[in-house]
């Protein structure tokens, strides 16, 4: 796919803030269409590659062009049909949410009769949308976020961590409304250092660590480098539970406790507890400890890169 | 959340293209400055504190005889006005102008609304350029609605009789109006080059404490420079000094060089103050927020 047909294609990109190379090369072509995820530990350079995309800052070297178009080459019109936010979104506090997005939608050149309406509702803001956004909570500011970013009608939508510092309901809702973004047809790149989050809504992902790409792939290729999942199991008697489990094609751990670790497939570990518990052991915890993917993510994270 | 499904423009995808002009730009800019508390309270202020001012100094029982226009400022209402023109330019009207444009770029730095703004197809020359423009013309409304303000109460408070100029000569009340309006319009200069100055020291420091503040420390180290004999060649290139332009205005024969001079001399600090404001944007790193 040419570069004017990709909705960004970020090439060798590289961003140092003094001496810290906070972007180091990366590589980065997400297709129109596409549900894209970056995902990193803090500090990896996801959102200094946001910022770059959006032109908030500059990079040092490298090429970053979005459907085609390049901020040397065509400024501000880098950002026809594109929207998101960087980090949590922020407005201005003295006005209300929806005069912040009256005022947003005059940057646009205006919106189409009912738009910040419609948008308001999405975002479920409508009933207090007239209230300062100097009194609104934190996932009510990203829900704010995510309609400002609406009312551009984009075919690009850029979130940085979107369910950053919600609650769980948040979480839960921000999720689904990201996921029904992406099932309506719009190119979504999302950046977050949750794995669940990227497993659940992203096609493809590239997962960065220190600035660099650790790993760029499908969740599919992802899912079939993880490890096997790992739980944490005490019983009644962990001698007898770890007799038992030499007769299974598990792993085992004491921890300092006494509680034990267990990883293999998830038939093995299913036919081990079974096992344990017609041995008249009685289970105290049983819980699982990483997903494979988020076992896989640390791994990534932590060790040299797995560029395929 | 919504249970809806999300806006149609999802299913078929399709860019927005519209792009605000400046005029659209500057109407986000005045739309914020008219939400904005402290607008309305500095609008309020110039045109009501001169109304206890003039009062205050009417009811003085001994006139500040050392101030220009001071001797007759308790009996003529002209000169009621340029007393209070003459200690305006001091540090009012840097402070007025400032606490606008010491503040509309810092703003977005204190807010962290860089991002949000420039994540919309507007460009940052678009934003210095509106911004400017706002902070331009706001202090000059304050200026203005100053002016009036202190004029009218004046007149109202002390009178409107003939006023005595600097050389002594009389100048008829009908005179008097004019000249006493054109001195408070000489401000609109230097207050557009101190607009300029606290453009960029709100840019430079991001923060609206400094870009409100130092404007008027500033213009107080200005007016110590003005003063000193070592220094005496620089004072007519002072945005300071521009705020007494307006005494040529009074005397007889008038003379107005010293408006000229202040003329250029504000303009080239408004250019090279907007110059380094706009060098200093145009290469900044939004990395706050």
């Amino acid at each position: 796919m040419n570069s004017a047909a990709l909705a960004v294609d970020a090439e060798g990109v590289v961003k140092s803030f003094g001496a810290v190379r906070a972007v180091d090369g990366i590589t980065i072509r997400v297709a129109p269409g596409e549900v894209y995820g970056v995902l990193g530990p803090n500090g990896a350079g996801k959102t200094t590659f946001l910022r770059m995309l959006f032109g908030l800052i500059r990079p040092d070297e490298g090429t970053l062009r979005v459907f085609g178009r390049s901020w040397d080459d065509d400024g501000t019109r880098v950002l026809e049909g594109v929207a998101g936010f960087v980090e949590a979104p922020r407005f201005y506090p003295y006005l209300t949410g929806r005069q912040n997005l009256v005022a947003l939608a005059r940057l646009d050149g205006g919106v189409r009769p009912g738009l910040i309406e419609e948008v308001l509702d999405t975002v479920d803001l409508a009933d207090r949308a007239d209230r300062k956004v100097d009194g609104y909570s934190y996932g009510m500011r990203q829900r704010l976020g995510v309609a400002a970013a609406l009312l551009r009608e984009p075919r690009l939508l850029v979130l940085d961590e979107p369910a950053n510092g919600l609650d769980p309901a948040g979480i839960r809702d921000m999720r689904a409304l990201v996921k029904r973004l992406a099932d309506s047809g719009l190119t979504v790149l999302l950046s977050s250092h949750n794995m669940d989050e990227v497993e659940e809504i992203c096609d493809n992902v590239t997962i960065m660590n220190r600035g660099a790409v650790a790993f760029h792939g499908s969740i599919a290729d992802l899912r079939a480098m993880a490890p096997d999942p790992g739980h944490l199991l005490d019983t009644t008697d962990n001698a007898r539970a770890l007799e038992i489990a030499d007769r299974h094609q598990v792993k085992t751990e004491a921890d300092e406790s006494g509680a034990l670790h267990v990883v293999g497939p998830h038939d093995a570990v299913s036919g081990f507890v079974a096992d344990v518990v017609a041995a008249q052991v009685r289970l105290k915890q049983f819980t699982p400890t990483q997903t494979p993917l988020e076992a896989l993510f640390f791994m990534l994270t932590n060790t040299e890169a797995v560029a395929r | 959340m919504s249970a809806t499904t999300a806006p149609a423009h999802g299913t078929t995808p399709r860019a927005r293209t519209a792009r605000a002009g400046f005029g659209a730009t500057l109407g986000f800019e005045l739309r914020k400055l008219r939400a904005q508390w402290r607008t309305r309270a500095v609008l309020l202020g110039a045109l009501l504190l001169p109304i206890p001012v003039a009062f205050a100094i009417h009811a003085q029982g001994n006139p500040p005889k050392d101030s220009l226009f001071g001797r007759y400022a308790t009996t003529n209402g002209f000169a009621l006005a340029l007393l209070v023109l003459g200690y305006a330019g001091q540090w009012v009207m840097p402070l007025l102008t400032a606490i606008v444009a010491g503040d509309i770029f810092a703003s977005e730095d204190h807010h962290g609304t860089w991002k949000t703004i420039l994540t919309r197809s507007v460009s940052r020359g678009s934003f210095f350029g509106a911004k400017t423009v706002a902070a331009m013309g706001f202090a000059i409304l304050v200026l203005l609605i100053l002016s009036a303000s202190t004029i009218v109460t004046s007149v109202l408070v002390a009178g409107h009789g003939d006023l005595i100029g600097l050389s002594g000569q009389l100048i008829p009340a009908s005179q008097a109006w004019h000249l006493v309006a054109m001195s408070w319009l000489t401000a609109i200069p230097p207050t557009v080059a101190f607009t300029g100055l606290a453009i960029l020291l709100g840019i430079w420091s991001r923060s609206a404490a400094v870009g409100i503040a130092a404007p008027v420390v500033i213009g107080f180290v200005l007016q110590l420079v003005g003063s000193m004999g070592s220094a005496e060649a620089l004072r007519p290139y002072l945005p300071t000094s521009a705020y007494e332009a307006w005494h040529g205005f009074l005397a007889s024969p008038s003379f107005h060089g010293p408006f000229l001079t202040g003329l250029i001399a504000s303009a080239v600090w408004a250019a090279i103050t907007l110059g380094l404001s706009w060098t200093l944007l145009r290469r900044r790193d939004i990395t706050g927020g």
